[in-house]
C-alpha cells in the first residue's frame, strides 16, 4: 500500500493566513506542515532565553509571546502569526532576546533546514526575516540608548509639556481656598506662592492625607499642609529628567521654573506616560497585542495624538499618511483577525481589501471606511451569512475606532461588494465597457484597492486584473474626471479665486489634492502599471514616459505641500474639538504658504491641460 | 512501589501468549511505566471516523494519527488512512459528519490493509484520545475480527483528563467536554471538527495544555501515572 499524501490542512491554512508564509507558491506551502512541530506554553512560560540556541522558527498559532532584550526592554510582542528565533537562525549563534509567553500559546516551530531552504529560494522570505530581525535589533539599540540619553520622546524638553499657567495660591490662602481654586481649574495640585517665588505644592494626595484623614478645618492656612519648596526643574530640562525624579522621590508632579526661580507650570507623570505612549511604534505595538474588541478600539483612540506628535516634529506630510496607513492597517487587521477567530472557521478563502486613500497608504485625519472583500470561492446561503456577520462586526467596530462608515455604502457591509474572484474581474469588465457616470466613480474607487487581511493573493489577482482590463474607453471617463477638479487661481484680498472669477472665503483644498491623485491613476493605468500609491504611480508613468519626468516630480512637491497644509488643518480642528474638514481659510495661511500654494495650483493646472490634449478619440 | 504497579495492570499479556504477528510486535513493545515523566514518553494521538458509535455493529471509516512526542506534536509523523467498508455497507446518516462519501470510500483501502500499520504506529506509545473508549473499542473490535485477540494498550482519556481538571461547578454545562470546548478553555485555536487527522491533532494540541496546566496544579513534572492511564490488552 503506498503512504497517502497527508493533507495537513488547518496547519497550512494557518501558515497561508499570514506574511511572509501568504505569498509562498502552494505546493510549498502544502509541504511546510510536515516540517513542523506544534508546542504549548502556559502564561509566564519563558519558551526561549538569552544564550539559547533556537532549533526552529517559532511562530505563534495562538498567544501572545513577548520579545525582550538584555536589560528587560520590550522588542516586539508576537501575536497570532508572529513570530520569534530568527535572530538564531540568521546569526547561527545563541539568540540574545528573552521570549515570553504573556498568555497560553500554542507555537508552531519550523525546523532550522526548512527556514534556510525558503530564505534561499524565496528572496522575499528570506528579507522579511532580515527586516523584522533588524527592526528588532534596531529597537533593542534604541532601548539600550535610551537608559543613556533618553528616547525621542523623552528627549522632549519640560517646558514644551506645559501647557497652561500654573494654578497658584497665595501663601496666606486657607485650605478650602486652595482646594476650592484646584477644583474650578480641574487639576489635581496647586503651587502656594508669594509674590513671585514658589514656596510649595499641594496635591490632591495631600487633601486626602493631610486633611480629610487627619480631620483639619478647612480655615486653617494651606501653608501648614503644603510639601515646602519642592524639588523644581526648569524648563530646559530633559522630560527624561522628570521622569527619573519622579520615580525615584515617588512623586507625580514637578513645578517647572524660569531661571529666576518663579513658576511656569507643571509637569504630571500622566504628560510623561502620554508622551511616551503617543510613539506611533509603541502604539502599533499595543494594538496588535490586544485581544478583545473594545481593548483595540481604546488603542485607536490614541492614534490622532500619535500622529499630532508627528505634526509637531514636522514630519512630511507623506511619511504621516504612511504612519496613519500603517496605524490604520493594525487595527484593522486586528479587527478582523479578532472577529474571525470568534466567528470560525471561515466557510472560503478571502481578502478582506482596503479602497481608496487607505489603500494608497495616504491616509488622513478624516478618512472614512471603504472595503471589500474578495472570495475565493462562491459560498452558500450560510456562507454568505457567515461573511455578512464579519462585515457587520468589523465595520461596527472600526465605527467606534473612529472610522465614520462610508456614505455611499462601499463597504463589504453591502453584498454587492463581496464578489468572488471571476464576479469582481466580472464588475471591472462591464465598468471598463460600459462606462456610466456610476461607474466611472465606482472603477476610480475600486481601482484603488489594497490586501488587508486573508488571502493576499485573492486581492492581488482582482487588482492586477483591474489594471489589465481598464479600456481607452474607460480611461477617457476617468480622464475627464481628473480635469473636472479644476484648481482655483490664487488668492485674492484674503479670498479664494475662483476660475471663472468668483470669490469664496474658503479654499476647498481636498480638490486639487484629489485632481493630483485621479491624474496618478489615470496616467498609471495608461502605463499599465498595478502601483497603488500616488508617489509610485506617477514614478511608474515617469518611466514608461506616459508623463514627463519634472512634471512627475513637480505634481509630487505640489501634493506634498497642500497635504501638509491639509493635515496641520485638521490637527488644529482636531485639538479644538472640531470634526476634521477641508474647508481652509486664507486667513489662517501665511503670505508664503499662499505664494506656495498658487504655485502649486499652477503645476495641477498645467498637468490637467497636458493630459487634455492626450485624451483618447471622443474626449477631447 | 512494585506490588501497586502489578496491582494496576493484571490483564496485560505477555507477547508470547499472541500468534505470531502485528498484536505480538505490539506486545513486544510495551510504552513507558507509570512513573515515567510524561516528557519522556511517547503518545499517539489517535482519532476515527465511522459509521456510527457501536464498534460491534458499526464500521471504520478512517483513522487519523499523529505522535506527541517530548511535549512536542510531531507534524512530520502525521498520517490520515481513509478506510472501505465491507461489502454493501454505506455511510448512511453519519455522512453529515465526517463528510466522508461513498464514492469517496470505494477508492480507499481495505481494513485489513489498515490495521497493521495502525498497530505499528502504536508500538512503544500511549494512545491518546479525545474520549478513547471509543477509539480502544473499534481496535479491540477489528483487532479480534482479523487475529482473535484484542491488543495490549495503554491509553490516556483527554476528556477523563478535562472532567479531573476542570472545577466541580463547571462539571455539569452541557458541552464544556466536547473537544472544540475543551481547546477553547485553553485558548487553542478553532478547527473543524469531523476529520480524523484534524481532530487527532487538535486532541493532541489539548493534551500539551493539560499538561502544562496539570504541571502547575502538582508543582512538579507530570507523569504518565498522573494522567490515570487505562492498560486493556
Amino acid at each position: 500500500m503506498i503512504a497517502m499524501e497527508v493533507e495537513l490542512a488547518e496547519v497550512r491554512d494557518f501558515l497561508a493566513r499570514h506574511a511572509p508564509f501568504d505569498a509562498l507558491p502552494g505546493a510549498v506551502l502544502a509541504r511546510l506542515p510536515r516540517r513542523c512541530t506544534l508546542r504549548y506554553a502556559r502564561r509566564g512560560t519563558v519558551v526561549l532565553d538569552a544564550g539559547d540556541h533556537g532549533d526552529g522558527l517559532y511562530l505563534v498559532r495562538s498567544g501572545t509571546v513577548e520579545v525582550r532584550d538584555e536589560t528587560g526592554d520590550l522588542v516586539d510582542r508576537a501575536g497570532t502569526g508572529g513570530a520569534f528565533g530568527m535572530s538564531s537562525l540568521l546569526e547561527h549563534r545563541p539568540t540574545r532576546y528573552r521570549c515570553t509567553a504573556v498568555e497560553d500559546t500554542l507555537l508552531l516551530v519550523l525546523e532550522p533546514g526548512a527556514f534556510d531552504e525558503l530564505c534561499q529560494a524565496h528572496p522575499d522570505f528570506a528579507t522579511f526575516y532580515a527586516a523584522t530581525h533588524h527592526a528588532r535589533l534596531s529597537r533593542a539599540i534604541h532601548n539600550l540608548q535610551r537608559a543613556t540619553t533618553g528616547s525621542t520622546a523623552l528627549s522632549t524638553r519640560v517646558g514644551d509639556l506645559v501647557t497652561r499657567a500654573p494654578v497658584t495660591a497665595a501663601l496666606t490662602a486657607t485650605v478650602g481656598d486652595a482646594a476650592s481654586a484646584m477644583s474650578e481649574a480641574g487639576v489635581s495640585s496647586i503651587l502656594v506662592v508669594e509674590g513671585d517665588d514658589l514656596r510649595g505644592i499641594v496635591t490632591d494626595r495631600d487633601l486626602r492625607n493631610r486633611v480629610l484623614a487627619a480631620g483639619l478645618d478647612r480655615d486653617r492656612p494651606v501653608r501648614e499642609i503644603m510639601t515646602a519648596d519642592p524639588v523644581t526643574l526648569t524648563a530646559d530640562a530633559l522630560a527624561f529628567e522628570a521622569l527619573l525624579e519622579m520615580v525615584s522621590r515617588d512623586i507625580h508632579h514637578l513645578p517647572v521654573v524660569d531661571d529666576a526661580g518663579r513658576p511656569l507650570g507643571l509637569v504630571t507623570t500622566t504628560d510623561l506616560v502620554r508622551l511616551e505612549n503617543a510613539n506611533p511604534v509603541y502604539l502599533a505595538a499595543e494594538i496588535g497585542g490586544r485581544s478583545t474588541l473594545a481593548g483595540v478600539v481604546e488603542e485607536a483612540r490614541s492614534i490622532p495624538a500619535a500622529l499630532g506628535q508627528l505634526l509637531e516634529r514636522d514630519v512630511s506630510a507623506a511619511d504621516v499618511a504612511r504612519v496613519a496607513t500603517a496605524l490604520g492597517d493594525a487595527v484593522r487587521r486586528r479587527v478582523v483577525t479578532l472577529v474571525e477567530a470568534d466567528l470560525g472557521p471561515p466557510p472560503a478563502a478571502y481578502s478582506w481589501v482596503v479602497l481608496g486613500s487607505a489603500a494608497r497608504e495616504e491616509e488622513g485625519l478624516s478618512a472614512d471606511q471603504d472595503h471589500a472583500l474578495v472570495l475565493g470561492a462562491a459560498v452558500d446561503g450560510a456562507g454568505e451569512a457567515w461573511f455578512a456577520e464579519l462585515a457587520e462586526r468589523v465595520t461596527t467596530a472600526l465605527e467606534d475606532a473612529g472610522w465614520p462608515r462610508c456614505q455611499g455604502g462601499v463597504m463589504a457591509t453591502n453584498p454587492r461588494w463581496r464578489l468572488t474572484v471571476e464576479d469582481w474581474r466580472r464588475q471591472f469588465d462591464r465598468w471598463s465597457h460600459e462606462p456610466d457616470p456610476d461607474a466611472v466613480l465606482h472603477s476610480a474607487i475600486f481601482h484603488d484597492l489594497r490586501h488587508l487581511a486573508g488571502d493576499r493573493r485573492l486581492a492581488e489577482q482582482v487588482h492586477g486584473y483591474s489594471v489589465s482590463t481598464a479600456s481607452s474607453l474607460l480611461l477617457g471617463h476617468l480622464s475627464r474626471q481628473a480635469l473636472s477638479m479644476r484648481p482655483p487661481l490664487g488668492f485674492f484680498r484674503g479670498l479664494v479665486l475662483e476660475r471663472h472669477g468668483d470669490h469664496r472665503d474658503t479654499l476647498d483644498i481636498k480638490r486639487p489634492i484629489s485632481a493630483v491623485v485621479q491624474l496618478a491613476r489615470v496616467h498609471a493605468l495608461r502605463a499599465g502599471s498595478p502601483a497603488l500609491s500616488t508617489r509610485a504611480r506617477l514614478d511608474a508613468a515617469a518611466e514608461a514616459r506616459i508623463i514627463d519626468p519634472g512634471t512627475a516630480a513637480d505634481l509630487l512637491d505640489a501634493l506634498e505641500l497642500m497635504s501638509y497644509l491639509r493635515l496641520h488643518h485638521q490637527a488644529t480642528q482636531a485639538r479644538l474639538g472640531h470634526p476634521p474638514d477641508n474647508h481652509v481659510a486664507p486667513a489662517d495661511l501665511t503670505e508664503r504658504q499662499r505664494r506656495h500654494l498658487k504655485d502649486a495650483f499652477e503645476i495641477v493646472r498645467s498637468a490637467q491641460q497636458h493630459l487634455s490634449r492626450h485624451l483618447p478619440p471622443g474626449f477631447e | 512501589m512494585r506490588a501497586r504497579l502489578r496491582f494496576r495492570r493484571p490483564r496485560r499479556r505477555e507477547p508470547e501468549h499472541y500468534p505470531p504477528g502485528p498484536l505480538r510486535e505490539l506486545a513486544a513493545a510495551p510504552p513507558a511505566g507509570d512513573h515515567t515523566p510524561v516528557a519522556a514518553v511517547a503518545f499517539l494521538a489517535l482519532d476515527v471516523e465511522t459509521t456510527g458509535l457501536d464498534p460491534r455493529t458499526d464500521h471504520l471509516l478512517s483513522v487519523g494519527w499523529v505522535p506527541v512526542v517530548g511535549r512536542e506534536v510531531v507534524l512530520a509523523e502525521a498520517c490520515e488512512i481513509t478506510i472501505r467498508p465491507p461489502g454493501e455497507v454505506d455511510v448512511g446518516p453519519s455522512a453529515t459528519f465526517h463528510r466522508l462519501t461513498d464514492d469517496q470510500l470505494a477508492e480507499a483501502a481495505p481494513l485489513s490493509e489498515v490495521l497493521p500499520r495502525l498497530l505499528a504506529a502504536l508500538r512503544g506509545r500511549v494512545l491518546l484520545a479525545h474520549h478513547a473508549p471509543l477509539e480502544l473499542g473499534f481496535l479491540a473490535e477489528a483487532s479480534l475480527a482479523a487475529y482473535g485477540a484484542r491488543p495490549t494498550v495503554t491509553a490516556v482519556d483527554t476528556l477523563a483528563l478535562q472532567q479531573r481538571l476542570l472545577p466541580d461547578h463547571d462539571r455539569e454545562v452541557d458541552g464544556v467536554l466536547r473537544l472544540d470546548a475543551a481547546r477553547r478553555a485553553y485558548g487553542l485555536p478553532r478547527y473543524t471538527a469531523h476529520h480524523a487527522l484534524t481532530d487527532a491533532l487538535a486532541a493532541g494540541e489539548l493534551f500539551l495544555a493539560q499538561v502544562a496546566e496539570l504541571e502547575r496544579r502538582l508543582g512538579r513534572e507530570v507523569r504518565l501515572g498522573d494522567l490515570s492511564p487505562a492498560h486493556s490488552g
